[in-house]
């Protein structure tokens, strides 16, 4: 069994610091084997830059995505890209504040739109880990709320885990809406 | 959350360990440059002097931090020439040494693995390959190297080369280059790439202490001291005897010690070369792959195969159902009677050439998946005149994907439409 994992933005959003965490909270957490690649420009901030996270419970041969059963796209330049190697029952996450999708059954969030609200633009990355680690399966919120406590100093630390729980919260509400609506 | 601070600031790691988290049983979700880092430590390299340079300066960092924490010495020096040479003075020095890189940095330290070649002197060289030529593609992989590691140097000497393909080969064979250089006394390269280096998976750390054989050998024929160890000796390049004196006039003698550098290896071939072989007693198609292209090449023998194809995922609408659904068979199956098999290079250099002979003896095909135009792939010709040898190369910084190497052998067998 199998789950890819694309994310895709630009250079400088955390795209792969958030792969990374993903990965981390799959593997370490859960016991998952994990395999995490991406791939960036040479300049540092800008850019198209995108992250791949495999997760499996067997042993992982090809380690790269090629169709995505899991697409997150922090920006528009990303989500044009890879949109087309996404399969038809993917699911699709997108920050709505600078993707516009014309996909059905698309998750979204505005992510830079509470990150800037936080006064902190640099936390999206992980506003959208906390969204994604909503709907994602065999995932718990405790075993990324770790992994972020361990891979950030103390000081920027906190202010992560709020925006974790930010967008965990505000996709738990909009998945409650949903199957209220249902 | 001010509450969440402290309980930070308590559980506090040391700098070092903090992007790292490990699991009761030991494993670790490591990146390969990483896990290259941790084995040199943990095979007792306590000198590393190196110039940073992409894919390949996360070894660097961390060797930074954690060198000086294991009582060695790290050293940025002023470029990859420096780099290359003082790893090998260090060596006579006294201390385990190695040095990492990139394309470029490779170029500029073959004047040194000539040097090492010829003194016979135990170090390490690590080269994250990187999309070339000349400064290429810094972020993109590739299999470029594989020649220069071998003949990159001028005249005649063997090398030793290893090529991981996962995190934890990354640090295994770290640790394996470091023992075949003191077996052997002689540099030896350990040959990853962008893929791999920046990879990141989870990985076994060993806790045991290596202990590694640097006792002077008879096939060695330079002197074999440390300078801080007691005894005095020349270092020379010029081709020289066991006590460092120039024999370089005397043809006989000169003759005998170039042969000498190159047997000592070459006559090992048996000890030193490795490979894997996955699904070849039947095989009539043979994949021969190297580095992560070994990765890809292996889900296309299971595609082939039909042994299992896992990525196919169940077709789902609620994302959570994801796994208690059960596993619909997607991909039509009627090519899953194809005999393929995978032969996993572990040692690129000295060519494994009895072992790919014997695995492959059998086969009517071999098909070769490099990320470069075509390299390996001669050898490979050189080994099985008699097969069907086809080469598929790809550059531009993209590894092979399983189809990539699923239609080639479609192709082969006829049934590409």
């Amino acid at each position: 069994m199998r789950i890819n994992i694309r994310f895709a933005g630009a250079g400088g959003q955390g795209v792969i610091m958030a792969s990374v965490l993903l990965a981390k909270a799959y593997g370490l957490g859960e016991d998952y084997n994990i395999s995490q690649t991406q791939s960036y420009g040479p300049e540092a901030r800008g850019g198209a830059c995108k992250a791949e996270v495999v997760i499996s419970d067997e042993e992982i041969d090809y380690m790269k995505v090629d169709d995505a059963d899991v697409f997150v796209a922090l920006n528009q330049v990303g989500y044009d890209k890879y949109i087309g190697t996404v399969k038809d029952d993917a699911i699709v996450l997108v920050n709505d504040t600078l993707v516009e999708s014309e996909r059905k059954d698309v998750y979204s969030i505005s992510a830079t739109e509470i990150a800037e609200k936080m006064g902190k633009p640099f936390v999206v990355n992980i506003v959208i880990l906390g969204a994604l680690t909503k709907i994602l399966p065999k995932i718990h919120y405790p075993t990324v709320e770790e992994e972020i406590m361990k891979n950030f100093s103390a000081s920027i630390a906190g202010i992560n885990l709020e925006a974790y729980e930010k967008g965990y919260r505000y996709m738990e509400e909009k998945m409650k809406e949903k199957k209220e609506d249902n | 959350m001010a509450e969440e601070e402290r309980k930070i600031r308590r559980g506090r790691r040391r700098p070092g360990d903090q992007r790292i988290g490990r699991m009761e049983d030991g494993s670790m979700v490591l990146q390969g440059n990483e896990a290259c880092a941790k084995g040199a430590i943990q095979a007792g390299c306590r000198f590393f002097a190196g110039y940073p340079i992409t894919p390949s300066t996360e070894i660097i960092e961390l060797l930074a931090e954690e060198m000086p924490r294991a009582g060695g010495a790290f050293i940025q020096m002023e470029d990859e020439i420096g780099s290359a040479c003082s790893i090998i003075g260090a060596r006579w020095g006294g201390a385990r040494a190695m040095t990492a890189t990139s394309g470029p940095g490779f170029s500029l330290m073959q004047e040194a693995i000539g040097f090492a070649a010829s003194t016979e002197t135990p170090v390490v060289f690590i080269d994250v390959q990187r999309g070339g030529p000349s400064t290429g593609q810094p972020t993109l992989s590739s299999q470029q190297d594989v020649y220069q590691a071998r003949y990159g140097s001028h005249g005649d000497y063997e090398i030793i080369a290893l090529s991981p393909s996962s995190v934890q080969e990354m640090y295994d064979f770290t640790i394996r280059a470091f023992e075949l250089s003191e077996k052997y006394r002689t540099p030896v390269i350990l040959l990853s790439d962008e893929e791999v280096g920046h990879m990141r998976e989870k990985v076994e750390l060993r806790d045991d202490v290596v202990t590694i054989d640097d006792s002077p050998k008879d096939y060695v024929k330079s002197p074999q001291t440390d300078f801080f160890k007691g005894a005095m000796s020349t270092v020379e390049g010029q081709l020289h005897d066991e006590k460092g004196r120039r024999i370089g006039h005397i043809p006989l003698k000169s003759g005998a010690f170039v042969e000498n550098i190159c047997k000592k290896i070459s006559d090992h071939a048996d000890d030193i070369c490795q490979v894997k072989a996955y699904c070849m007693d039947d095989a009539d198609i043979a994949i021969i792959a190297y580095g992560s292209v070994a990765r890809p090449a292996m889900n296309a023998v299971k595609l082939a195969r039909g042994i299992k194809d896992d990525r196919i995922f169940p077709k789902f609408r609620l994302f959570r159902d994801l796994f208690t659904k059960g596993l619909t068979t997607a991909r039509n199956t009627d090519y899953s009677h194809l005999k393929v098999g995978l032969i996993k290079i572990d040692t690129v250099w000295p060519c494994p050439d009895k072992l790919i002979a014997r695995h492959a003896k059998d086969v009517k095909t071999v098909i070769v998946p490099e990320m470069n135009m075509g390299k390996y792939v001669k050898e490979i010709q050189r080994i099985l005149p008699d097969k069907q040898v086809i080469s598929l190369p790809k550059v531009g910084g993209d590894i092979h994907s399983p189809t990539d190497i699923l239609d080639k052998i479609l192709e082969e067998v006829g049934m590409d439409e």
